[in-house]
């Protein structure tokens, strides 16, 4: 349950460390954004000497929320943590590699890409 | 990272003990109520009330949830529970060894193989095409053994972005005429550009991008695929 105002870690290298969200695309009023999603971002906080700034905007996929996702099998996925991965306006991610656990919906919703960088797919 | 991944169970309600042999201590093994039930006939005597009050206040409640409390409060004499469940987890991991769960849908090792084989063959065919058109360093990497969710990935390289859109298309073609399969994800040309077949995931990279992101050395553990044309390739150049 993502909504502009919202701080989320960012899960890869790209050299942002946290976002602010700012607008979910998809509908014109949409109110959440869940996992898969793709947001409009500020950078709050970058790590320093990389190509991104603070006070960026940017484009980001939500790869964890702590909103609990559930599938149709029953299973229940929660996280710790409000995270999202840097993208461009391609949909490349702007890392190399994701950090943490995603999950296998992102693949689904055509982020193939950032599914083949993470180190664990649930 | 912390996470919390948690099967509903409320949903398996007939999950037994030989689909799942080693369930988590919040629900009442199958296999500890069978053992324990020579347990029940040593004490008849001294939890014979007790029991018959517990279970008759539990069945009233609700039946569906009740059947295992019932079951539980019977099978619990008074003090002699810990021994017991020591030589019951020993025999279950003699038994099936580590397998926390097992899902009933998994294929016999002989179709698992057979799979593989057909996912080689598709993805070497389209391998052989990317190197119809010209794709570069084309690499075949086995990432079965790494990742569940694909077989195989194909990493190539094309030189611009019209060769990058050719070998696309070629792919899709090849993959639709002959083995009758979709990719998905989208088809627009870039800088990294990626089909998925499901078993067989192709990356084709621009030389910059190829470099940056470097698949390769992320599975660096892959097996790599020997593909023929490789060494025709490599004659030609010497001659």
């Amino acid at each position: 349950m993502i909504q502009p105002q919202t701080y989320l870690n960012v899960a890869d290298n790209s050299g942002a460390r946290e976002l602010m969200c700012i607008r979910i695309i998809g509908a014109s009023n949409r109110r959440y954004a869940r996992i898969g999603d793709v947001i409009v971002a500020v950078i709050k906080e970058a790590v320093p000497n990389m190509p991104l700034q603070r006070s960026e905007v940017i484009r980001a996929v939500i790869v964890r929320t702590r909103k609990e996702l559930k599938r149709d099998n029953g299973m229940i996925i929660q996280y710790d943590d409000n995270a999202a991965v840097v993208i461009d306006q391609e949909g490349n991610p702007k890392g190399t590699r994701v950090f943490g656990a995603i999950a296998r919906e992102l693949r689904q919703l055509n982020f193939t890409k950032i599914v083949s960088l993470a180190p664990e797919v649930l | 990272m912390r996470m919390l991944a948690s099967i509903n169970q409320s949903l398996y309600p007939c999950s037994s003990s030989t689909s799942i042999p080693f369930l988590p201590k919040t629900n009442p093994p199958q296999t500890l109520l069978r053992v324990r039930d020579h347990d029940k006939n040593k004490n008849k005597n001294k939890s014979n009330t007790n029991r018959q009050h517990s279970s008759s206040l539990l069945l009233v409640s609700h039946f569906h949830k009740s059947r295992s409390l019932v079951i539980r409060s019977q099978k619990r004499p008074q003090n002699n529970m810990s021994e017991d469940t020591d030589e019951m987890f020993d025999e279950l991991f003699d038994k099936y060894g580590k397998v926390v769960y097992k899902r009933n849908d998994q294929k016999s090792p002989a179709a698992e193989v057979d799979d593989d084989a057909e996912s080689l063959s598709f993805a070497v065919a389209l391998a052989k095409v990317a190197n119809e058109v010209k794709a570069d360093d084309i690499r075949v990497l086995f990432v079965k053994p790494l990742v569940y969710w694909t077989r195989f990935f194909i990493i190539a390289t094309a030189f611009s972005g019209p060769q990058v859109d050719a070998i696309g298309s070629k792919i899709r073609d090849l993959a639709e005429k002959q083995f009758k399969r979709v990719a998905t994800g989208d088809y627009k040309p870039n800088s990294w550009t990626l089909l998925d077949f499901g078993d067989v995931v192709v990356h084709i990279f621009l030389p910059p991008q190829r470099t940056l992101y470097n698949l390769e050395e992320f599975y660096a553990n892959a097996t790599r695929i020997e593909l023929p044309f490789e060494n025709e390739n490599q004659n030609q150049f010497r001659r």
